[in-house]
């Protein structure tokens, strides 16, 4: 065959294939298998993956630097400087600002305390969460009813409180909580704002895991540590920066430890925590589910190989009277070879388009069932393609040599 | 220039000590435009040597030439171009692809020399026009009948217009009547100055050819011509 010859080829290995569907299927059928478990790996690792960022981002953002306080001393008492030290407080938050302006597109704080608080309704021991600067904003919070703090009103440390919807729920059944008033720690707040509900779940069938945020009851931070801690320094549980560019968030983290350990009597009694860093090494760890996943692939197609092997060797004993012809037709050895080969790669190619279709099936049925948004990136399917091509070809090799080496005499005689 | 030569063509099986010698030393002329029968009884080598002759299997000893074209030493894709170009081969069995449509068993040996599509087409219609089977060119083999199939491989044998003609007990398998209407198409064949080599061990059917060479154990018993 010489003119013309791989449109030839691809038309003969078409007719064989179509001339002999039973034993074409069963070939098929590892390939399809194995692409389609590749792929599905693939997507439902992706899927899981985005579903963690989807639930980071619905937390408040990706793009932050949290920082915490820290116990210096684990054991022991604590010494001098240590007791002396005042920890995480309010004068941090401007002054890692004022590191990188053009970084830092946001400030949050907060300060918690536990005190009475009391409507005309109920009265409960309750959480309190101070909040300054652009805390609602990059807690995820949106004010539904009535209003936010204003600047002013954070920097007095207004009697003032904005409710969570559970929060609003359990102190004023009425709904009328925004304008109503509330004795906080015995001191009259007025309630401004309520929160809208936030909600988050995995499946539609799950609880909403935010069911805890529903309960704050915020008030300014500047409140909370004056009127109800009476702390003169102003001292925090966390303050957030917000870097939209992550590219940027190292060198700003580097910077800021360095600044709060030189304005904390050189102690490290903070914690700082880079969201983004912290998810992606998160996702790296569940990276050896990617290989899991890839390796169950991998050991299908190895199977499916394997199988179409023996199917081959199995069909060339069929075959051989039928090469023997061919080759006193005039075939040469490399044509049968070629003609074997051209025939497992179309089969190939053809049940891995099959297999990334019934990937596709399978991720889609098994993110559905797992309330999951589906995930599929471009290049799953390519490597889902490639692996097949890779081990058809490979396992094509063997019954393609042993097929271009019968004699024809031998071939023509075999009963 | 003779078809076909053969010089002292030996063809041992087996290992030495277990050795079956097929063949003895077989010196043959053929010449171009004959039509000959090799006839023998069963295991007298004519098989082995209709083999040999169309380069189906390599002699263990002798020199052998087709068209005056020396064949021992040729390397395999050498050998498939000399049976794809110069030699028909019509079996017992007919050997047609079961699954392959009547045409495009034709097309076969055209397929191998590199005839584009059409062109095969076209010409595997005028040969089963010429076997008379042109309303069978896309019927499966198992539809038709046992001379019909050895038509169609008699048709397939002239796909690529090859100067000789080798014919292994064509008959074999066919009714007294439709092997003789197999015979005449031979006969027709050679009268358009096809070389036509047949083997048998039917005595009527060699006596329907020009010259009948007999084999007995591996060796040219005798000649006859008519």
């Amino acid at each position: 065959m010489s003119s013309g010859a791989s449109a030839e080829r691809l038309g003969e290995a078409w007719a064989e294939l179509r001339e002999n569907p039973g034993r074409s299927v069963l070939q098929a059928l590892g390939v399809i298998l194995g692409v389609a478990s590749v792929l599905a790996g693939f997507s439902i690792a992706d899927s899981m993956r985005r579903q963690s960022e989807q639930f980071h981002v619905k937390q408040g953002g990706l793009d932050k630097l949290n920082v915490y306080p820290r116990a210096v001393a684990k054991d022991g008492p604590r010494g001098a400087l240590e007791t002396a030290n005042l920890g995480l407080r309010w004068a941090d938050a401007p002054a890692g600002a004022a590191l990188d302006p053009g970084a830092v597109a946001g400030i949050s704080v907060r300060r918690h305390a536990t005190a009475q608080v009391r409507s005309a309704f109920t009265a409960q021991e309750r959480q309190l969460t101070g909040i300054g600067a652009d805390f609602i904003a990059m807690d995820g919070y949106t004010v539904a009813l009535g209003r936010g703090f204003s600047a002013a009103e954070q920097e007095a440390g207004a009697p003032l409180a904005i409710l969570g919807a559970s929060a609003g729920r359990s102190f004023f059944p009425g709904g009328d909580a925004v304008g109503g008033t509330l004795a906080v720690g015995g001191i009259p707040v007025t309630v401004v704002g309520a929160f809208r509900e936030r909600v988050f779940r995995f499946s539609p069938s799950d609880s909403n895991i935010f069911c805890w945020k529903n309960r704050i009851i915020a008030l300014p931070a500047v409140f909370v540590q004056k009127r109800l801690q009476a702390d003169p320094h102003l001292r925090l549980d966390q303050v957030a920066f917000r870097l939209p560019d992550l590219g940027r968030m190292q060198d700003f983290s580097r910077r800021l430890a360095t600044l709060l350990q030189a304005n904390h009597r050189s102690q490290r009694d903070f914690r700082l925590d880079d969201v983004a860093a912290r998810i992606k090494r998160q996702q790296s760890q569940g990276q050896i589910y990617d290989l899991v996943f890839l390796l169950s692939g991998v050991l299908a197609l190895l199977g499916g190989g394997l199988v179409n092997v023996n199917i081959q060797m199995a069909a060339l004993r069929e075959r051989v009277r039928e090469v023997g012809l061919k080759m006193a037709l005039g075939a040469s050895g490399r044509e049968v070879f070629k003609g074997f080969m051209v025939e497992a790669l179309m089969l190939t190619a053809l049940g891995a388009a099959l297999g990334l279709g019934a990937g596709v099936l399978f991720s889609w049925a098994l993110t559905a069932m797992l309330g999951v948004p589906l995930v599929m990136r471009p290049d799953s399917f390519a490597w889902a393609f490639l692996l097949a091509a890779a081990f058809g070809f490979a396992f094509a090799l063997y019954p393609a040599w042993k097929a271009s080496r019968l004699s024809p005499m031998e071939a023509l005689r075999y009963e | 220039m003779p078809a076909i030569e053969t010089r002292g063509i030996t063809k041992v099986y087996g290992a030495e000590g277990s050795s079956v010698h097929a063949l003895r030393g077989i010196d043959l002329r053929v010449e171009a435009g004959e039509m000959l029968a090799l006839v023998g009884p069963s295991g007298s080598g004519k098989s082995t040597l209709m083999a040999i002759l169309g380069c189906l299997d390599h002699p263990s000893q002798g020199s052998f030439a087709l068209d005056g074209q020396p064949v021992e030493g040729l390397s395999g894709p050498e050998l498939a171009r000399i049976r794809n170009q110069k030699i028909g081969f019509v079996f017992q069995a007919c050997n047609l692809l079961p699954r392959a449509t009547v045409a495009r068993n034709v097309e076969l040996p055209m397929l191998y020399a590199g005839v584009p599509g059409s062109a095969r087409r076209r010409r595997a219609l005028e040969l089963l026009e010429q076997v008379g089977l042109a309303d069978k060119a896309g019927r499966l083999p198992g539809e038709l009948s046992g001379g019909q199939k050895q038509r169609v491989s008699i048709a397939r044998s002239l796909a690529n217009r090859p100067s000789i003609l080798l014919a292994d007990e064509p008959t074999g398998a066919l009714d007294s009547h439709t092997g003789s209407e197999i015979l005449e198409l031979f006969g027709q064949l050679n009268a358009q100055g096809n070389t036509v080599i047949l083997v048998t061990h039917d005595p009527g059917i060699a006596a329907r050819t020009g010259r009948q060479v007999e084999l007995r154990d591996g060796l040219i018993a005798g000649e006859r011509r008519a």
